[in-house]
């Protein structure tokens, strides 16, 4: 969509360059033009002067705008999207992401998703302060690049990565002695444009924003495939949990809405749950935090099941009762899902299913719920969840990605990686390097991936 | 220093006592001439809201409403004593920060006192650190802060027994994740070598090697090892190509 025909449907583009909400505010605003929107002017101005390059999103990227809470809309591109992969959601929650791409292959848009991307190292940061601004900084601006590179836009999938490099990119605009830190590191690694300026993107975008900005098409993709299967979550009461790093930091760049709490609670997730047709389930500690503390979730965590506990599970089941707790973070998942059995411990016993919006979006439009949706990896009980979508079938499902596994060990045990390779074709949802950005030799960083060696 | 001038309830332990006041005002300076400073604390009215809605402040002796208060009114003798245990408890939630009527940012203030004080290699940080010693291999090594081989049962044993059920055949289980490049087990998704020799350009030419080799020597020579190893296959494989 071009910037004027933007312009003419939802607000007006100001002086200095951003889009903004028409006279009349879709929701009441506390601060309307925050001293935050001005970030966005002084991009412009060093881009003028040669000082950075902005990585635009343009029509390729198919923007779709959402508000914020100041009167600046946020342009969320949903096609061509680099992924900015999770560590957490990896290693721990791998039917996280693998849901993103399911929905990506499902709207048949264009994606990329490669090893040449570093974790954000945020989480070692905030738990440790270990790092410092000048190498989050680096690190944040060569993974930028390198989206840049490859004519992809980059979409942020956790929310410790999101925070983060919101924060920093504040911190880089508004300070000179940061990019003047950062630029000869950046030239050292042939991070810099050919006429030596930084690459900076547009928007930093998480993918709940992406799904955010995506509801009404996952909503369409609901009610022609999830209803086919018989899916129906109009009886799932959700309580949302939305993630300290995603709202809290760097809070005006987030999407609010008028549909949501008139725009005075954050958008995302709540939305599409409320685009599915599932019930929103309101609870009074919605403001507070999970717990995970990023040095707590590892060596305190007495803290965060403390936290877990007694301001989220109990009083969500107390108040609410809800089937599931919707999250849109890793760290969050995590903790509201494995502080759960603990609590048998204590007599504080409250089993209820945890899953991130794009995984209940998924379940919900029909993904498979252990091939795809990778629930194995669940610790919280979403059994009975699954039954109340009307996944009665979930018995037969799971023994499906158990044959899976066991065929898959067994090929691997033999030696027999062509075969499995063959089998990868047909059960990936990324065909295995279909598309890379570099034509170098394949070699990882542990090279413990014999499938794949060079 | 027996006595606190204005009189507040928190104590200074021995240990801080103890270190001479120019020290204390090295460290304490240190942090308030990080470039962030000034744009974390602004002023305060002691309304609470922060400490009010602080998760760290429900279960532990902690207070942003203190953390602020005490740079406002230059405590060094407290802030000194602060950054050898108390503000470890700040679970970087920012909660405070969208909170404050003043836009202050008192877990941003903890972030730059918790760096300091690893730069400054604390005894108490130190101690602080040693379970985090995996975490910090991991990510310093490989680029990827989680991998699925640390969830070994016997450090999460409050997470309960389907730990170990995932554990087992764990390859097996990784290689059904649909999609290539999350298969790997020692990683979070395969980084390619190219992409983690960049990473460990950024650790040595940031400093972080050496704030590194100060807090745990031990760990410093592991990881050194591994990123030399890695320096070397990079270099074999791609040889002669720039």
């Amino acid at each position: 969509m071009a910037h004027a025909e933007l312009e003419s449907k939802w607000g007006y583009v100001s002086p200095g360059g951003i889009l903004r909400y028409p006279e009349e505010p879709p929701f009441p605003v506390k601060e309307y033009d925050a001293h935050y929107d001005h970030i966005f002017e002084m991009m412009e101005e060093l881009e003028a002067k040669g000082e950075i390059l902005i990585h635009r999103i343009t029509e390729e990227y198919q923007p779709i705008p959402v508000y914020t809470r100041t009167g600046r809309i946020k342009l969320i591109p949903t096609n061509k999207l680099w992924h900015h992969k999770s560590c957490g959601q990896c290693g721990n929650i791998p039917g996280y992401p693998a849901s993103i791409f399911w929905f990506m292959n499902k709207f048949g848009l264009d994606y990329l998703n490669e090893p040449h991307q570093t974790s954000c190292t945020a989480w070692n940061y905030y738990g440790f302060g270990i790092s410092n601004p000048v190498a989050l900084a680096t690190i944040w601006l060569r993974n930028m690049h390198q989206a840049w590179k490859t004519g992809y836009y980059p979409l942020i999938h956790c929310g410790t990565s999101f925070g983060s490099y919101k924060e920093i990119r504040r911190q880089l605009i508004m300070n000179k002695e940061l990019r003047d830190a950062v630029k000869p590191i950046l030239k050292k690694l042939g991070r810099l444009t050919e006429d030596g300026r930084i690459v900076i993107p547009q928007e930093i975008v998480h993918y709940s924003e992406w799904v955010h900005a995506m509801r009404y098409r996952i909503k369409e993709l609901y009610e022609k495939e999830g209803k086919a299967k018989k899916i129906d979550v109009s009886n799932v009461k959700v309580a949302i949990h939305n993630a300290s790093h995603t709202y809290k930091m760097i809070a005006d760049d987030y999407p609010y809405d008028p549909e949501v709490y008139n725009g005075q609670r954050p958008a995302a997730s709540t939305a599409v749950i409320k685009a599915l047709g599932a019930q929103v389930v309101d609870y009074s500690t919605w403001y507070d935090c999970c717990g995970f503390g990023f040095r707590h979730i590892l060596t305190e965590r007495e803290f965060t099941r403390s936290m877990a506990i007694q301001r989220k599970l109990k009083v969500i089941a107390e108040e609410v009762k809800a089937d599931v707790i919707i999250t849109h973070d890793t760290g969050c998942t995590t903790t509201l899902e494995k502080s759960q059995w603990i609590g048998k411990a204590h007599g504080m016993y409250y089993p209820v299913a945890v899953m991130p919006d794009v995984m209940f979006a998924a379940l919900a439009c029909g993904a498979h719920p252990f091939k795809v949706v990778q629930l194995y990896w669940n610790f919280s009980h979403y059994e009975p969840l699954l039954e109340k979508m009307g996944i009665t079938n979930w018995r037969e499902l799971k023994k499906e990605w158990e044959d899976a596994v066991k065929y898959i060990s067994e090929l691997e045990k033999a030696g027999k990686y062509d075969e499995l390779m063959e089998f990868f074709k047909e059960y990936d949802l990324y065909e295995p390097y279909s598309k890379t950005s570099t034509g170098k030799p394949r070699a990882s960083a542990t090279a413990d991936i014999p499938l794949f060696e060079s | 220093m027996d006595e606190h001038n204005y009189g507040y309830n928190l104590s200074i332990s021995e240990k801080t006592k103890m270190v001479p006041w120019e020290e204390k005002v090295r460290v304490v300076e240190e942090v308030k001439s990080d470039f962030r400073f000034k744009e974390y604390l602004f002023g305060c009215l002691n309304c609470g809201v922060c400490t009010a809605s602080c998760p760290s402040n429900k279960f532990f002796d902690f207070s942003p409403r203190e953390i602020v208060q005490r740079f406002l009114e230059n405590d060094v003798e407290v802030l000194y004593d602060m950054m050898h245990e108390y503000i470890w408890a700040c679970s970087q939630c920012f909660t405070c920060w969208i909170r404050c009527p003043f836009g202050n940012n008192p877990g941003g203030l903890v972030a730059i006192m918790r760096e300091v004080a690893v730069r400054n290699a604390f005894e108490a940080t130190k101690e602080l650190l040693k379970p985090y010693g995996r975490v910090l291999l991991k990510v310093m090594t490989t680029g990827n802060q989680l991998s699925a081989d640390m969830l070994q049962p016997d450090l999460f044993p409050d997470w309960g027994p389907k730990m170990a059920d995932i554990m087992e055949d764990l390859k097996a289980k990784r290689l059904a994740i649909p999609f290539d490049i999350g298969k790997s087990v020692k990683t979070a998704w395969e980084v390619s070598l190219e992409t983690i020799i960049e990473l460990y350009t950024i650790w040595r030419e940031t400093g972080i090697f050496e704030m590194l080799e100060k807090l745990d020597p031990n760990l410093y020579n592991v990881i050194m090892d591994i990123v030399e190893e890695n320096e070397e296959r990079y270099q074999k494989l791609y040889e002669g190509e720039e």
